[in-house]
């Protein structure tokens, strides 16, 4: 008995846990697609997001304070 | 019955009719292989797509061939054959019987497939639908700037024991009363049935020696004054309503005891209401 077979007996077959390893793919499909969504975005625009140049605020703010 | 079938008889020439079998109309699908063994029965010269052209190819008979329509014995059917038709060739389509699996496991193999597939789309459909439900449901809730006016944060430290003093939170008056042992023990010890608005002092403060309360008469919306009236708490100077150094209404118009707001101790000189 192949792995398919094993899982289509086990998950597919029955609605209720059809349904359930849905939703369970869409949480694991979440935890993959928003960081990898957030890793294009920071890439497309590096050099421009605070974090890159929070060190640089941080030394002129600190500056003007005093 | 002799009767009808003599008359019938006589009359046989104008009752004649026929259901003539014609090919259908029916054109085939695709490049049908046409087997020369089906006999074609006639092909109509036009095409009938009216009413008056169905009617034209009933059978003629009687006085000057006019077309039976109807009558007795007479038959209008109009019969479309459908023998003639020919089932378009899906071979092309189907599996070679070496690749077809028909056993239990190729089966269900076929099946976790399409399964698989469905779950994998469903999987992201019900993310994107997640989103957009998160989206909508949180744009409906306070932004950053609203919360952050929400709350309003008092060091303790500048407010010395006997005062009070009074912030303006959420677009009101808020006072914030450091009360001495005196108060405090004065306020513990007042018998709550007495009360118009019956609530014990322990109940309003968190920390006995801190009173928060908001400065708006529950009456009809005055700022009392602080350190004020007969009982040593707040006066509302519009309608003279007396309030203890605890907040509750002891003599006047007003109802009800002042509100006290939801505040916490952060730190032990750091106060944070809302």
């Amino acid at each position: 008995m192949s792995l398919v077979s094993v899982v289509y007996k086990s998950v597919f077959r029955r609605s209720s846990t059809f349904a359930l390893a849905i939703v369970a793919g869409a949480f694991g499909f979440e935890r993959i697609f928003d960081p990898t969504c957030d890793a294009v975005f920071a890439y497309i625009n590096r050099g421009k997001l605070y974090d890159d140049c929070k060190a640089t605020f941080a030394a002129q703010g600190g500056a003007e304070e005093e | 019955m002799q009767g009808v079938a003599a008359r019938s008889s006589g009359l046989a020439q104008v009752l004649k009719a026929t259901a003539r079998i014609v090919p259908s109309k029916v054109e085939p699908l695709g490049a049908a292989v046409i087997q020369e063994s089906l006999p074609f029965i006639e092909k109509p010269a036009s095409k009938t797509h009216s009413n008056y052209a169905l009617a034209s190819q009933l059978p003629p008979s009687g006085f000057l061939n006019p077309r039976v329509m109807s009558g007795i014995g007479v038959s209008c059917q109009y019969r479309l054959a459908h023998t003639d038709l020919q089932v378009p060739d899906f071979d092309y389509y189907r599996k070679a019987p070496k690749e077809a699996d028909d056993s239990i496991e190729g089966d269900n193999n076929r099946k976790a497939f399409t399964y698989l597939m469905l779950a994998g789309a469903g999987a992201p459909a019900l993310y994107g639908t997640k989103t957009v439900i998160t989206q909508f449901v949180s744009s409906m809730s306070a932004s950053a700037d609203v919360l952050a006016l929400a709350k309003i944060e008092i060091n303790l430290d500048e407010i010395p024991e006997g005062k009070n003093v009074t912030f303006k939170w959420r677009g009101k008056p808020l006072f914030v009363r450091h009360r001495t042992a005196e108060e405090v023990d004065k306020e513990a010890a007042v018998d709550v049935g007495s009360l118009r608005d019956p609530q014990h002092d322990t109940d309003r403060v968190k920390n006995p020696e801190w009173l928060i309360i908001l400065g708006v008469c529950t009456h009809l919306g005055c700022v009392p004054m602080a350190n004020a009236g007969d009982y040593g708490g707040y006066y509302c100077p519009c309608h003279g309503s007396h309030y203890d150094a605890s907040g509750r209404i002891r003599a006047g118009p007003a109802p009800l005891n002042l509100e006290v707001p939801y505040y916490e101790f952060v730190e032990d000189n750091l106060l944070v209401v809302g």
